[in-house]
């Protein structure tokens, strides 16, 4: 199995029968011939690898025939005849190593057109898979944006949702039922307990949550603070006519108001915001 | 013409100063101790006897100046209103009685609950001009009425302990009118201010509100409690003291530091933003009135099961809790903020400014209401004045056509014409005499008859700035508060606190003084006077002539509420080329007038056509006549309070509607059209709807007339569904209309309409009388498609709105079952099984994501009501019974109420009605029981003089006893029931009870049982006249050891009341004679028993007398001559009636003594222990009327359930 599938052991095996039939032998057994392969096979190996531990050794990479010399010697192989062997040139010569064929890919297994490589990339580069191993196909569908459905699913999602918590709720408390009898009871209403106090959870909704910003949202004065600044516009547009003087009052002014709101919030004389007294001898006395 | 006595000089004293301080109160057990001193200025140096309103209150001890014990009475006449009376059930006697009653404790009328008798020791006390200190130690045990406590039921206690303030437990003061004495003694009169010290020793956590200002807080020794002082300078009359004591969240006004704000736990958020403009309604009146406000503070209390939405008092005011909201709310704002300012302008007139005597009350109410409007014109524009102002005037109209012309003022008659002699006043006798209840006193009139009242008197404050003009009345206003803070700033020596006191001849004075205008007609005929005009107005075009010839009859002038009106009336007529005013005098009853018409007709002409407001408008004049008249308009200002009826073609009322700028011309166009169901209409109407001029009020009520219409024209009706399309138009998305927008309620107009125009069309019916299919998807889709995600505001009214609609759908159902067949989730109909799907998913969700105040489910209860009466769904009270208990928000109660009263008058068995009775007894939540009244008198059980399997003697007797003495503590409560009971059974004896001459013959039913009964009392009494004497005298011991008298009264009211229930509870009983039997022998022991004891103890129950006191029978004397003269005539009339009956019942008696005795015998073995505590209740009257006229009890026992409770307690009190 070896001998045919090893494309060099089968060129050493080719060389050593030509070598045999050189001299002159017909028939050689398989095991001979083995025998004989391998023992050239080292040898090749051998002197292969002395060479280039010999080049290594003078700092090269690549081999002189130098180093080829000073392997046979290591080996204490005498070469002198190699030449006279090579030149009398009655060597058949070996058909050149086929290129091993590619097995054929079966039809039915590609999948469209492979795709040729590019210009930039060298041509001993593998080839393109199958269009298949890399094409992304889309498997859903496109989702649908329109208004229309997505109301449409935003409505039922919510549905869902709703329908699933109440009930869910329905099975997990006691309910009232709307019906005379026991059985097939669709609409279950979840039975109601008395909140305490009852106007904190009314007075303090929680079916929808609103922005903080919502929930302080003071109409009045957003409308007076934009009036004010389009006064503050107005003026400054006026005041850059008239003199600089003005200019230098109004921020004053301002400045001043700003002030006194500070102070009023700091300090409220407000009887309910006063401390408790201690109780003086005299109440004690009444007591 | 001498002017009789004013309520502030009646009394023989006059008050300068009171100091009212309550030490013990205990939210535990619902009590109060406390402390009132009242420095008197006698009027003259006999007086001997001072009267003083006190109620349910336990009095110890009466001091004159710290040293000297004075002697008390004490009655209660409304504990047992018909005293002797008791076989009658008819409202005529009972009103009689009501006002007697009510005469005998109205401070106005020199009269009090608490009469003290001042010793002849300390008569040197009294002089003329002396201040006289009258100090009283009091106590208040779980109070039914005047203070309300609110805390946590018992079993929820257990649960959770926490902290008062973790519980939200507080207290606070409230009262129909002057009740101030239901919590403390005072002179409970408008008329009689003084300035006050207030002290009140509350719980270290909790924070007490009161008048006036806050002087200190101070610690009590122990350091546990703290007391709050307040003191009051500005004269003050007692019924404008209040208290509030909860662990109150304060928050003080930015804008204004002298204005502080109280809530409870919690609700901070939605304080700041409630009261966010609160300082701008009191610049608006500062300016308007170029007054200041008179007080130095102003305080604004939230509290929980509040009486009414709010109360003003002097310097506070109490607010309900449900007012506060957030800023994502929209419908709640503008009845808070109405309400706050109303409670404002309160200060002013109402609690700065008193009246004199309490028919004044319409001037404080109107100009207090009056000032608010003109608050509400400038913050919600003009538009919504005007509507509000024509909703009251049709308000009005409706109650007088109904009960009868309101007397704003009933103290004075008006007037006699020099002309008609004394016609008016006959009339007025006449139009008096027709009401169930006396208007002559405040505590005996309908909370209806108030309520309209209020609103009259607005009306009329409004008319009088037409008469005399804005600017002069506002300075009316103004001379009014200058003179009181003068007054105010002066002592009471000075003389000028009577400057305080406003009244109908002080104003009219004042009026004359600025103005030089004499309004005395106009208040003999608007005030003094009852009813209100009725115009019907006809018209004819006559073309030769160009002349409008306009007929304007008074042809009502006799019914109920309607009265004549003689005077100017202003006719406006639009034409082609303006509008024209045409002044008319009324002088007849039939007033013709031919009006030249300044156009011509011109059908073809196109021009512009000038407006009232000036504007010139193109009209498209093809629908018109030949008569150059476009409408007509009758008084068009509303100077007068009438009805009005204007007969015009449509197209008129079309022209009206479409181009009249005024929104009440509008209004009116709108409910004329509903006679013309026609194309034209149909367009006028959707031009209105869809027109984003208009007022939106207008709109929607476009809106629901145009259901009407097309209803009328369903047969010709082309096209979708009405408004489906302009609905569409308005809110449906940009790329698929008939998905709803997003919400977005920036623009309130649209906001209403989107609220308005869904409930409209769920009232629209196809041929079949049922709802369209249409309708109901596109209802279903509102639903599917909301999204409020968007949206800076909440959508809890608009997804009610659509809950409601979703039940407007609902038609009776059309079954092919057979019936009988039990309804059950297979055979509903698919639409319904749909509209239950929804509606359950929404009250489901509810649970766990409440909305605000639960409008939803509000709105679901109702709709399951619905599906129920039109027999979608088997019909049962129990879903309705669980949501109407209490401790539910009250307005799912009072929905669940609604439902649960509409289901007693359609299927109910007694048993629900006496559920509903039962609330409507015992709640807790005194609000809840007044509006629970208001939806039965809104759809009663059944009608008057209607069988009803409901009707029963039982019924008759449940709300008869307490309207007789029950409800003593809560006259709104009790006028309430007296509604109730007119209504159900109109001024006559009840038809179910069997009338008293014919007793004898027929089968005798419970009632007469009961006369015979309580007959037997007197019975005693009358055998032994001396007993009134007796107890007298025991007076003393009594004061001595009230927890002892009050406990022994119980007990000997129990041994005859047993005898009594045996036979009351047996509802078998058919025949007359075997109850005599019962009489006779259940007399004779209680005869004995009574006698026995009034002799032998002066105690009357008494265990033994304590012995006696020097000056004991002196008292006696004094008090039998001078101050007792009127109660005493009162039971000496009694007792010979009572004599004669009593000799009736004898004779019965020996009749059929021996004919049934063995039946008699069954009887007795009855049960004894079924008594019910209605039962008791009424005898406990029955028998107290023998001792009450003379009897005075240190305790009053306002009734039985609380009588004996913590008695024990009490002996505590140093």
């Amino acid at each position: 199995m070896d001998l045919q599938t090893n494309p060099y052991r089968k060129m050493i095996a080719m060389t050593v029968s030509s070598i045999l039939k050189e001299a002159n032998f017909d028939t050689t057994e398989k095991e001979v011939l083995g025998t004989l392969t391998e023992m050239l096979q080292a040898f090749i190996c051998e002197i292969g690898l002395l060479t280039k531990n010999y080049c290594e050794l003078s700092g090269r990479s690549e081999p002189l025939i130098a180093d080829v010399i000073l392997g046979f010697v290591d080996m204490g192989f005498d070469f002198s005849s190699l030449e006279a062997y090579v030149k009398s040139g009655k060597h058949t010569i070996l058909p050149a190593l086929q290129p091993q064929q590619p097995q054929k890919q079966l039809n039915m297994l590609s999948a469209g057109k492979k795709q040729t490589l590019p210009s930039h990339i060298p041509a001993h580069f593998p080839q393109f898979p199958d269009p298949h191993a890399y094409v992304r196909t889309p498997t859903h569908k496109q989702p649908i944006i329109d208004y229309e459905s997505v109301r449409e699913k935003a409505a039922a999602q919510k549905k869902d949702v709703e329908k699933a918590l109440t009930k869910f709720l329905a099975k997990t408390s006691a309910t009232h039922n709307l019906f005379d009898t026991e059985e097939g009871n669709i609409f279950p209403l979840i039975a109601l307990k008395p909140p305490y106090p009852p106007y904190l959870s009314a007075l303090l909704p929680q079916d929808q949550i609103f922005d903080p910003e919502d929930l302080d949202s003071d109409p009045k004065s957003l409308i007076m603070q934009q009036q004010k600044e389009h006064k503050e516009a107005q003026n400054a547009r006026e005041e850059k006519l008239e003199e600089p003087m003005e200019e230098d009052e109004q921020p004053l002014n301002d400045t001043i108001k700003s002030e006194d709101n500070a102070q009023s919030n700091a300090f409220i004389d407000n009887p309910y915001l006063a401390a408790t007294k201690m109780p003086s001898k005299d109440i004690i006395d009444v007591c | 013409m001498r002017q009789q006595k004013t309520g502030d000089t009646i009394r023989p004293f006059k008050l300068a100063h009171q100091i009212l301080s309550l030490t013990g109160i205990s939210f535990d057990r619902k009590s109060i101790i406390g402390f009132v001193e009242l420095t008197v200025v006698p009027l003259r140096d006999s007086l001997r006897i001072l009267k003083i309103n006190a109620k349910q209150c336990r009095i110890y001890k009466v001091f004159l100046n710290e040293h000297h014990e004075a002697h008390f009475q004490y009655f209660d006449p409304f504990l047992d209103v018909c005293q002797s009376d008791t076989d009658t059930r008819s409202l005529d006697a009972f009103s009689q009685n009501h006002l007697t009653a009510a005469l005998k404790t109205d401070p106005d009328n020199n009269a009090g609950e608490l009469v003290i008798t001042i010793p002849p020791e300390a008569s040197h006390l009294v002089a003329e001009g002396t201040a006289l200190r009258v100090g009283i130690e009091f106590s208040l045990e779980q109070p039914q009425g005047g203070i309300h406590f609110v805390v946590p039921p018992k079993d929820q206690k257990d649960q959770k302990e926490g902290t008062y303030a973790e519980k939200g437990v507080h207290m606070f003061t409230y009262g129909h009118q002057n009740s101030s004495r239901l919590w403390f003694p005072c002179v409970d009169s408008f008329a009689e201010t003084c300035t006050w010290k207030l002290e009140f020793t509350v719980d270290e956590e909790m924070t007490a509100v009161s008048n006036g200002d806050l002087i200190e807080v101070v610690f009590t020794p122990d350091m546990r409690r703290k007391t709050y002082h307040y003191s009051l300078n500005v004269p003050t009359c007692a019924p404008n003291i209040s208290l509030a004591v909860g662990p109150f969240e304060i928050f003080v006004d930015p804008y204004m530091h002298e204005v502080t704000h109280f809530c409870l736990p919690g609700l901070m958020p939605l304080l700041k933003v409630t009261t966010r403009y609160m300082h701008e309604t009191f610049e608006f009146y500062e300016e308007t009135l170029s007054n200041r406000y008179p007080y130095s503070c102003y305080k604004q209390v939230f509290v929980d099961e509040a009486y009414e939405d709010y109360h003003s008092y002097a310097t506070m005011s109490i607010l309900s809790v449900n007012l506060l909201h957030s800023a994502v709310i929209i419908d709640q704002v503008f009845i808070t903020r109405k309400a706050m300012a109303q409670a404002i302008a309160e200060q002013f007139f109402g609690c700065f400014i008193s009246m004199q005597n309490w028919s004044d009350l319409w001037l404080n109410k109107g100009i207090s209401q009056y000032l608010c409007g003109l608050y509400c014109k400038k913050s919600f524009g003009n538009n919504e004045y005007r509507e509000m102002i024509h909703s009251m005037l049709q308000d009005v109209v409706k109650y007088e056509e109904e009960y009868g012309g309101i007397i704003l003022d009933p103290s004075q008659p008006p007037a006699p014409l020099p002309v008609a002699s004394n016609m008016p006043q006959t009339n007025q006798n006449k139009h008096e005499e027709k009401f169930y209840f006396s208007i002559r006193n405040l505590h005996t009139m309908s909370p209806m008859y108030i309520e309209a009242s209020y609103k009259k008197a607005m009306l009329v404050m409004r008319m009088l700035e037409h008469r005399i003009g804005l600017e002069l009345l506002l300075q009316v206003f103004n001379k009014q508060l200058s003179l009181a803070t003068n007054a105010a700033s002066n002592k009471i020596g000075s003389g000028l606190w009577g400057h305080m006191l406003i009244s109908t001849n002080v104003f009219t004075k004042a009026i004359f003084t600025v103005t030089g205008k004499d309004m005395a007609v106009f208040i003999d005929q608007w005030v003094r006077t009852g009813g209100h005009a009725k115009f019907h107005l006809t018209s004819v075009f006559n073309r030769k002539r160009n002349t409008i010839e306009v007929e304007i009859r008074q042809d009502a002038t006799s019914q109920t509420g309607i009265r004549k009106y003689v005077g100017p009336l202003l006719v406006t007529l639009q034409e082609l080329d303006g509008t024209f005013k045409h002044n008319l005098q009324i002088e007849n009853t039939v007033v013709k007038s031919d009006i030249t018409c300044h156009s011509k007709s011109r059908r073809n002409k196109k021009k512009k056509i000038p407006l009232c407001t000036g504007e010139e408008v193109d009209m498209d004049l093809s629908a018109m006549d030949d008569s150059p008249v476009l409408w007509i308009r009758l008084d068009p200002e509303m100077t007068l309070l009438r009805s009005v009826i204007i007969e015009q073609p449509d197209y008129q009322w079309q022209y009206q509607l479409r181009h009249e700028r005024d929104v009440t011309a509008q209004i009116e166009a709108i409910t004329a059209l509903e006679r013309y169901p026609t194309p034209p209409t149909r367009a006028a109407l959707t031009h209105t709807i869809e027109n984003e001029q208009c007022y939106y009020k207008v709109r929607c009520k476009a809106a629901h007339c145009l259901t009407k219409v097309a209803n009328a024209m369903v047969a010709n009706w082309a096209g979708p569904p009405a408004m489906l399309a302009i609905f569409r138009k308005f809110f449906g998305s940009f790329a698929a209309p008939h998905i709803i927008k997003q919400n977005n309620f920036q623009s309130f107009q649209n906001y209403f309409l989107q609220k308005t125009i869904p409930l409209a069309m769920a009232g629209v019916r196809n041929s079949h009388g049922i709802c369209p299919p249409e309708v109901l998807r596109f209802l279903l889709d509102l639903f599917k498609y909301n999204d409020n995600s968007k949206n800076r505001f909440s959508d809890n009214y608009y997804r009610a709105a659509l809950v409601e609609s979703l039940g407007n759908t609902v038609t009776p159902v059309v079954s092919v079952m057979a019936q009988g067949t039990p309804i059950t989730v297979e055979n509903l109909s698919a639409e319904t099984k749909l509209i239950l799907e929804e509606i359950t998913r929404l009250l489901n969700l509810e649970k766990a994501l409440p909305c605000y105040k639960y409008t939803i489910t509000v709105e679901c209860l109702k709709a399951i009501r619905k599906l129920q009466k039109f027999g979608h769904l088997p019909s049962k009270p129990t879903l309705f019974k669980s949501y109407a208990q209490f401790g539910h928000y009250i307005d799912v109660r009072l929905a669940a109420l609604e439902c649960l009263v509409d289901f007693v008058r359609a299927d109910g068995k007694f048993d629900d009605l006496s559920y509903v009775l039962d609330l409507l007894e015992n709640d807790p939540d005194s609000g809840l029981r007044h509006k629970l009244c208001q939806i039965l008198l809104k759809s009663p059980p059944f009608k008057r003089a209607y069988k009803s399997r409901l009707d029963s003697p039982l019924l008759v007797e449940k709300i008869w006893t307490n309207i007789n003495g029950m409800l003593s503590h809560d006259t709104r409560h009790r006028c309430d029931l007296v509604d109730l009971y007119y209504t159900l059974y109109g001024t006559k004896r009840p038809l179910c009870l069997p009338l008293t001459e014919l007793s004898g013959l027929m089968n005798l039913t419970r009632p007469d049982i009961k006369k015979i009964k309580t007959a037997i009392p007197k019975l005693a009494r009358a055998d032994n006249p001396d007993i009134k004497k007796e107890q007298h005298s025991n007076i003393k011991t009594e004061i001595k050891e009230p927890v002892v008298s009050n406990v022994i009264v119980d007990n000997n009211l129990e041994t005859p009341m047993n005898v009594d229930l045996i036979d009351i509870e047996d509802h078998q009983l058919k025949e007359e004679p075997m109850i005599d039997v019962q009489v006779g022998e259940a007399a004779m022991p209680k005869q004995e028993y009574f006698s026995d004891n009034s002799v032998s103890l002066p105690g009357m129950g008494q265990s033994g007398p304590v012995g006696f006191e020097p000056g004991m029978f002196q008292k006696d004397g004094d008090g039998s001559s001078t101050g007792s003269t009127k109660t005493k005539d009162k039971t000496d009339a009694s007792g010979a009636k009572i004599k004669k009956k009593k000799k009736d019942k004898k004779k019965h008696k020996h009749k059929h003594k021996h004919k049934h005795e063995h039946k008699h015998k069954d009887k007795k073995d009855k049960d004894p222990n079924k008594i019910k505590l209605k039962e008791e209740s009424m005898s406990v009257p029955a028998l107290a009327s023998v001792k009450e006229e003379t009897l005075s009890s240190g305790s009053s026992t306002p009734s039985p359930n609380t009588a004996s409770v913590g008695s024990g307690d009490l002996s505590n009190y140093p």
